[in-house]
């Protein structure tokens, strides 16, 4: 089989990991998984040219207006449910769609991180609320960076309160952004020491903020991200910098040729998410990443 | 190939085994960093009618827990073998510490569940994958029907990543090991055995159910939060981050020490084998310096090789909540009642480099 992640391997790979059910799982002959489910349908549409096939997406198991992923039981997720109707806003033609999407837009508005008690552990304000990945946490970054992304790109919409929530989100955002730029679960600074950034949660967020490119956090972080780009060689860091280098203009031939490297495709094959991300990434000429373009 | 993780059918939802166990209020309310205030805490274990039962099974007023379903040992026997550094034999010193404690893993499915969080060379944050890989060929010599790797880190979601430049995959691409995401494994949903944080169940991965040996493997470090990381504490990298989020802030909303309890009551390990060749000292478990200590201390009672551990390192099991709380039901944390293989502690014993908020953690001199 091909050792190099073309197009056309991991798109085989892709839809021999489809389940019946017409999602993906993360992992092949698992169950479909809503993360997975959504990224591969916006590559292997992207990679065709054509819309994304959102309807599985549209009839997710769901409660009370939200996607359920996983157990019956399980908490909401926050952020996929972000990155799935991000997926459905440019398919008004499909029924459900529309609805999924200001549904989930009107009730993210609503969420919000728990609010913590200021302490001298941490440099940031725990007082600013975005997002939590689950009900009763604190707020992080990547899913602040998803649902933030996602109320960006609904703005026309107009949902109540949502730009105040974005305007919050940002103020997360600047809060805690790591000394020389980056960004990583959701802590720069604890107990004096400043902790490393990660590169594909600081894609994710540079995503988010692509809208503030002279923000100096997004500066630094732009440039920190630059200087660590290929440093993390991984299917999912390398897919979200190079989706984050297209929609800020930069060049993304060099994280290209690292993601296609040879033998790459043998470590990441049964690694679903990282596979949709990399057909995403490699099929920028089709789509310009418009899914995550403001 | 060593990459793919666990290749099993997709759990149908009747296959989810639903939770049993009475409803615990929701009370949070954190008051510190990311944890519930100690006021609330009490105040949950205040009604725990509903939510436990004493000995003989009878409604208890003062346990999280089934009293009947944990029985303290009387005696706990562990191991400390010494490793000066990373080149020594561990599938050899890892095969004598079994033979020394009657461990017996014939047949079994056995899952080494090595702490990994994240990965910054020159530090010494995760357990070493010689240390992990040489724990595989122990247990496949010993007659295990299976052995996976199974890790579900808690800050770093992109294990691709991890895993290859920490240098675990070239292990399990040599020695052909099965490693299992635990962050995006498929779930189901699991009854807590006991109700420390107030929690009823979790969504835990299916492949912790399909193992019937569960090895923890901690690198022994400083925790800032928690005192002290270990076996006990590795167990927070069951909890699936797809489900849950990262840096899986329920549990530390819940109270550390709490779920770590809960967490071990329901895993249920069999045997941890821990990594304190390097360990960490000072702003553990991320930013503290690597420490030399040389050793592997291998046990079935976690709280009695957790114990040890700290005392090694300086701090008091009993000034360390958790610690202090599994020894009144889990397992041994008291040094008389521990009868040590191997090397003797005060071998190895030192005083760690901690930050200011552990120094109440020391050992009285």
């Amino acid at each position: 089989m091909d050792s190099r992640l073309t197009p056309a391997a991991i798109r085989a790979a892709l839809l021999a990991a489809r389940n019946p059910d017409g999602g993906w799982p993360y992992y092949p002959q698992h169950a479909s998984r809503l993360e997975p489910t959504v990224w591969a349908l916006l590559a292997l549409a992207r990679d065709a040219n054509r819309p994304a096939e959102i309807d599985v997406v549209v009839r997710w198991p769901g409660k009370d207006g939200w996607l359920v992923d996983g157990p019956a039981d399980a908490p909401v997720n926050y952020p996929f449910n972000a990155l799935a109707a991000l997926a459905c806003i440019d398919r008004p033609d499909r029924p459900g769609a529309t609805q999924l999407v200001t549904t989930i837009a009107k009730q993210l508005v609503d969420v919000k991180g728990l609010a913590l008690q200021q302490n001298d552990a941490q440099r940031q304000n725990n007082a600013l609320q975005a997002w939590p990945w689950i009900d009763q946490t604190f707020s992080w970054v990547e899913p602040t960076a998803w649902c933030t992304l996602f109320l960006k790109k609904i703005k026309t919409l107009a949902i109540p309160g949502a730009a105040e929530r974005i305007a919050t989100a940002e103020r997360v955002i600047r809060d805690r952004v790591c000394h020389d730029g980056g960004w990583n679960y959701g802590s720069s600074n604890v107990y004096g020491q400043e902790l490393y950034p990660y590169v594909p949660t600081t894609a994710i967020t540079l995503l988010a903020m692509q809208d503030e490119r002279a923000d100096p956090a997004v500066v630094k972080s732009l440039k920190y991200l630059e200087a660590n780009v290929t440093s993390e060689r991984s299917s999912v860091a390398l897919s979200l910098s190079a989706i984050c280098f297209a929609v800020y203009g930069l060049p993304i031939d060099a994280i290209g040729r690292a993601l296609a490297g040879p033998a790459e495709l043998s470590r990441v094959r049964e690694n679903v998410l990282g596979l949709a991300m990399s057909l995403y990434a490699l099929s920028e000429n089709t789509h310009a990443m418009a899914a995550f373009t403001l | 190939m060593p990459w793919p993780p666990s290749r099993s059918s997709p759990p149908s939802r009747a296959a989810l085994r639903r939770d049993q166990s009475p409803h615990w209020p929701d009370n949070t309310d954190p008051e510190g960093p990311f944890s519930l205030s100690r006021r609330h805490f009490l105040a949950a274990l205040a009604v725990p009618v509903i939510a436990g039962t004493g000995a003989c099974g009878r409604p208890s007023q003062t346990t999280p827990y089934v009293a009947v379903d944990f029985r303290l040992p009387r005696r706990s026997t562990m191991g400390l073998f010494p490793a000066a550094d990373y080149s020594v034999d561990f599938a050899d010193l890892i095969t004598r510490g079994f033979r020394e404690l009657g461990v017996n893993v014939a047949g079994k499915r056995v899952l080494l569940k090595p702490n990994m969080v994240e990965y910054e060379p020159g530090t010494a944050i995760n357990t070493h994958p010689l240390v992990v890989a040489g724990a595989a060929v122990a247990c496949r010599r010993a007659g295990a029907a299976d052995v996976v790797v199974a890790e579900g880190p808690g800050h770093r979601r992109d294990v691709e990543y991890l895993i290859t430049s920490n240098g675990l995959y070239e292990q399990l691409k040599e020695h052909q090991l099965r490693f299992v995401d635990l962050n995006h494994d498929d779930v189901h949903e699991v009854a807590l055995r006991s109700w420390f944080t107030g929690m009823r169940s979790l969504a835990l991965p299916v492949e912790l159910a399909r193992a019937d040996f569960i090895i923890s493997m901690p690198k022994l470090k400083t925790h800032h939060w928690a005192g002290m990381t270990c076996s006990m504490k590795n167990l927070f990298g069951v909890l699936p981050g797809a489900v849950y989020g990262w840096p899986k802030n329920i549990l530390h909303v819940r109270g550390i020490p709490n779920s770590i309890l809960d967490l071990n009551t329901t895993v249920r390990p069999s045997l941890s084998i821990v990594d304190a060749v390097t360990a960490m000292e000072g702003d553990g478990p991320i930013m503290g310096k690597p420490r030399a200590l040389g050793f592997v201390a291998i046990g079935t009672d976690f709280p009695a090789v957790d114990a040890t551990c700290a005392r090694i390192i300086g701090l008091d099991p009993q000034k360390i909540e958790y610690l202090a709380r599994a020894g009144e039901f889990l397992g041994n944390i008291d040094d008389s009642k521990i009868e040590q293989r191997g090397e003797r502690p005060s071998r190895y014993a030192t005083q760690f480099e901690v930050i200011k908020a552990l120094e109440g953690l020391r050992l009285s001199s």
